[in-house]
């Protein structure tokens, strides 16, 4: 009977972020995952049956390889476990719970480390080294691994042992889409959140001056209306048009470009006020 | 200065070709690229802090299938590279890591496109049953492809630091501020891609719900998130099993 060691199961996981060392808009993260799982091709199969067992993974595939996704790895080298060891598992099976999970898990993952994890590290650690404190990249470094490679073990980790019992869970109860959601919601508020002190977007440069019998009146579009009415609501526009624009499914590259059209607008607006003469 | 710049290189080569995200994961981001190429340039103190002001408009930055509000990964050394030996101040540093970056899309694209032409190499090799070759095809060529689109572009940057920073500071006061206002624009483009990307219709009010906190009650963003983990708990529960809360 083939078995898996605890050594199989450290090298795909770790070789698994070598996933995107190739990555490609084709099949993103497929030739990766491929070089992933020859420790377990070869410990499980006999030598002419590796090649074929290998190509269901150089196929198009794309998740959150390193904090949440290596989960879908530990199921499958479960799976291929029973494979080899005779069980009714077929090379399809494999491959159709490997892209059943692959969009769910890349949601979770990606929220987790570049929505929630990633922001916060950030904005703590740019204050501390913008304030000349060494602490700032060593502990955005630190932290960040520490997290990624203790999430990313226990999650490939669950998966194995879980196995194809983990899947029926997760997807038969929309298990899946409950956590999904859930972490979606911490991370919508944390980009809530974000879109404060970060957005940058003044207008008070939009500024006339009247003068009246007692002086002068001065009326700022930014203090006297905009701050009024909403305070940052100028950078919340901002992300809400560019919200609006990727709805519309504007490519980012487009969009840095309308960015740099408003900043120019804007300068243009400043230069017809005067403000380079 | 040559050493130097092939260093910086060789960093800019690696904040785009992963060997492996145990290493190069934080790559990805200014705040520590930036940072090795300080240590490497030999001045940590002023690098670190250029390295953090790139970051800044990079503060939301995701990279889901392959799409990305700017290429921070070339920003983040060759921005600090250039900025340490044009001599730049932290806020025009952080214009032209927008520029960089802006500008290095392209190189990631054509990165991405590039390297399908190693799947291709590595479907031929998994046919003939030489699987040490697809290995190598998962490592090599794209090292070659990154060395050329970003180490490249990177060491001729580098050289040529007190030119390119010349040049730039002889721009024009309202391109400066131009660029300036994009890099306060920025940071929108990376929190509309997660808004975009997390954003089912149900849940989209919770992102006004973060808004709203720190911008009327003024939690920060670590605060906000403990109550979001709360929040997102007590919703989780109640969907979960309605019945059985409370017990």
């Amino acid at each position: 009977m083939a078995q898996l060691t605890k050594n199989d199961l450290i090298k795909n996981w770790l070789l698994g972020y070598s996933s995107e060392t190739a990555y490609n808009y084709e099949r993103l993260q497929g030739l990766g995952n491929t070089n992933a799982f020859m420790p377990i091709i070869r410990a499980l199969y006999p030598k002419e049956k590796q090649a074929e067992e290998l190509k269901k993974y150089l196929i198009f595939f794309n998740t959150e390889p390193s904090w949440m996704g290596t989960v879908v790895h530990g199921i499958t080298a479960a799976m291929e476990e029973q494979r080899a060891n005779g069980e009714d598992v077929s090379a399809d099976d494999i491959i159709s719970v490997r892209s059943a999970l692959m969009g769910p898990l890349a949601g979770i993952g990606d929220v987790v480390s570049q929505s929630i994890c990633y922001p916060i590290l950030a904005g703590i650690c740019i204050s501390l080294a913008l304030a000349g404190n060494f602490a700032g990249p060593i502990l955005f470094e630190i932290v960040y691994k520490v997290l990624m490679l203790t999430l990313g073990y226990n999650m490939y980790m669950l998966g194995y042992t879980k196995g194809k019992g983990a899947i029926v869970d997760l997807l038969q109860t929309g298990l899946l889409n409950k956590i999904l959601d859930a972490v979606s919601i911490v991370g919508l508020m944390v980009i809530g959140s974000m879109a404060v002190g970060n957005v940058k977007l003044d207008l008070s440069f939009l500024e006339w001056v009247f003068p009246n019998a007692l002086g002068e009146i001065k009326f700022n579009v930014q203090k006297d209306v905009l701050d009024t009415l909403l305070p940052g609501l100028m950078p919340l526009a901002a992300v809400l048009g560019v919200w609006g624009l990727l709805r519309k499914k504007a490519k980012p590259l487009t969009i840095i470009l309308v960015i740099f059209a408003v900043a120019f607008a804007l300068v243009a607006i400043q230069a017809l006020m005067g403000a380079y003469k | 200065m040559v050493f130097k710049a092939i260093l910086v290189a060789l960093i800019a080569t690696c904040s785009t070709w992963w060997f492996s995200h145990t290493v190069t994961r934080t790559w990805l981001y200014p705040i520590w690229s930036g940072f090795l190429v300080a240590l490497v340039m030999g001045e940590p103190l002023r690098g670190m802090q250029i390295a953090a002001a790139i970051n800044l408009p990079y503060i939301g930055f995701i990279t889901a299938g392959g799409s990305m509000p700017g290429n921070a990964m070339f920003a983040g050394p060759v921005g600090t590279a250039l900025a340490l030996v044009a001599g730049l101040d932290y806020n025009t540093a952080s214009v032209v890591g927008v520029i960089l970056g802006s500008v290095a899309v392209f190189a990631w694209n054509a990165y991405m496109t590039i390297n399908a032409t190693w799947v291709h190499m590595a479907d031929k090799f998994l046919e003939e049953g030489d699987l040490t070759k697809v290995r190598l095809c998962n490592y090599v060529p794209s090292f070659f492809v990154s060395l050329i689109l970003n180490g490249l572009p990177a060491f001729l940057i580098v050289m040529n630091g007190e030119t390119f920073g010349n040049w730039l500071q002889s721009f024009p006061q309202w391109i400066m501020d131009g660029f300036a206002l994009a890099g306060g624009l920025l940071p929108a483009l990376g929190i509309g891609m997660l808004l975009n990307f997390l954003g089912k219709k149900k849940l989209i009010p919770f992102f006004f719900v973060g808004f709203a906190l720190s911008q009327f009650v003024g939690l920060t963003t670590m605060e906000v998130t403990l109550v979001g983990a709360l929040v997102a708990l007590i919703i989780y529960y109640f969907q979960n099993d309605p019945e059985k809360v409370g017990d």
